[in-house]
């Protein structure tokens, strides 16, 4: 239901840095629904399990676009939108560094 | 202090990372070393037309054997250009570029047969238009990362027109 994951990687800065921990639920999730502006992790075929966040909710929920904040960030630009069934959890806790 | 604690618990237990992953690692792009070698190519346009004038129909070991350095380093950098352009086009434009930037793609085709011909003729003009090409890539590319540029005269034996960043 929970799990404890480490970031690694800048696509998220400054929101998320490199080496910050993140506590990750899985659905159904106890906060509801996937929103926009949501941070989600999922497995991605070619990347592997990423972290990011979501800019828009399409078919009804059943998939997500994903963005990094940086320019060269990979996300759904590159593989396009994610499907719920390879959504890992969902983002409740960030534990910072600072 | 929790991630503290946390950090402590990982390097014991190894807690599962996450990758927040950008393009190895939030990849350093620049247009520069394409300008560079559209420079290039112009240059050694030059370079064959002077030495032709120079020699006339004198056909000596010395005259093909610089004929042959100018035209094989024509034919790397016009190579240059296009393989620059191509990995900034592959790996670091998206598509929320190319809607801001509709011209973009066809910028990039033109640059490629430019790049061709380039190979394929002794022609200044075209070495111009590649060059003319790769400045307008490098004003959209600089546009995209937020950054003003301007045109400056390039400081090498070929005074032509080069996009510069505002950094």
């Amino acid at each position: 239901m929970f799990r404890l994951l480490k970031v690694l990687g800048r696509s998220l800065h400054p929101d998320f840095q490199d080496g910050d921990y993140v506590l990750t639920a899985k659905a159904p999730f106890p906060s509801g629904k996937i929103k926009a502006g949501d941070v989600i992790v999922f497995r991605q075929p070619v990347h592997g399990f990423l972290i990011k966040r979501v800019s828009r909710v399409l078919d009804a929920g059943q998939t997500f676009e994903v963005r990094g904040t940086q320019v060269d960030s990979t996300d759904s630009r590159n593989f396009g939108p994610v499907p719920l069934s390879r959504v890992s959890g969902k983002v409740i806790w960030h534990i910072r560094q600072k | 202090m929790l991630h503290k604690i946390i950090k402590g618990l990982d390097q014991h237990a190894q807690i599962e990372s996450v990758d927040a992953h950008c393009d190895i690692p939030c990849g350093i792009y620049d247009p520069h070393h394409a300008q560079i070698g559209a420079l290039t190519v112009i240059r050694m346009v030059d370079l064959i037309d002077q030495h032709v004038k120079e020699h006339g129909k004198i056909e000596t070991a010395e005259f093909f054997n610089s004929m042959a350095r100018y035209i094989a380093v024509k034919e790397e950098h016009a190579e240059l250009v296009k393989h620059e352009i191509r990995v900034i086009w592959g790996d670091f434009i998206k598509e929320n570029h190319t809607e801001q930037f509709p011209q973009l793609h066809g910028l990039v085709h033109k640059i490629m047969a430019l790049g061709s011909k380039a190979r394929q003729t002794v022609d200044r003009e075209t070495a111009m238009l590649l060059l003319d090409a790769v400045n307008e890539f490098a004003e959209i590319f600089w546009q995209i990362k937020g950054k003003g540029t301007k045109r400056v005269k390039s400081p090498y034996s070929v005074s032509e027109d080069m996009v510069v960043p505002e950094l």
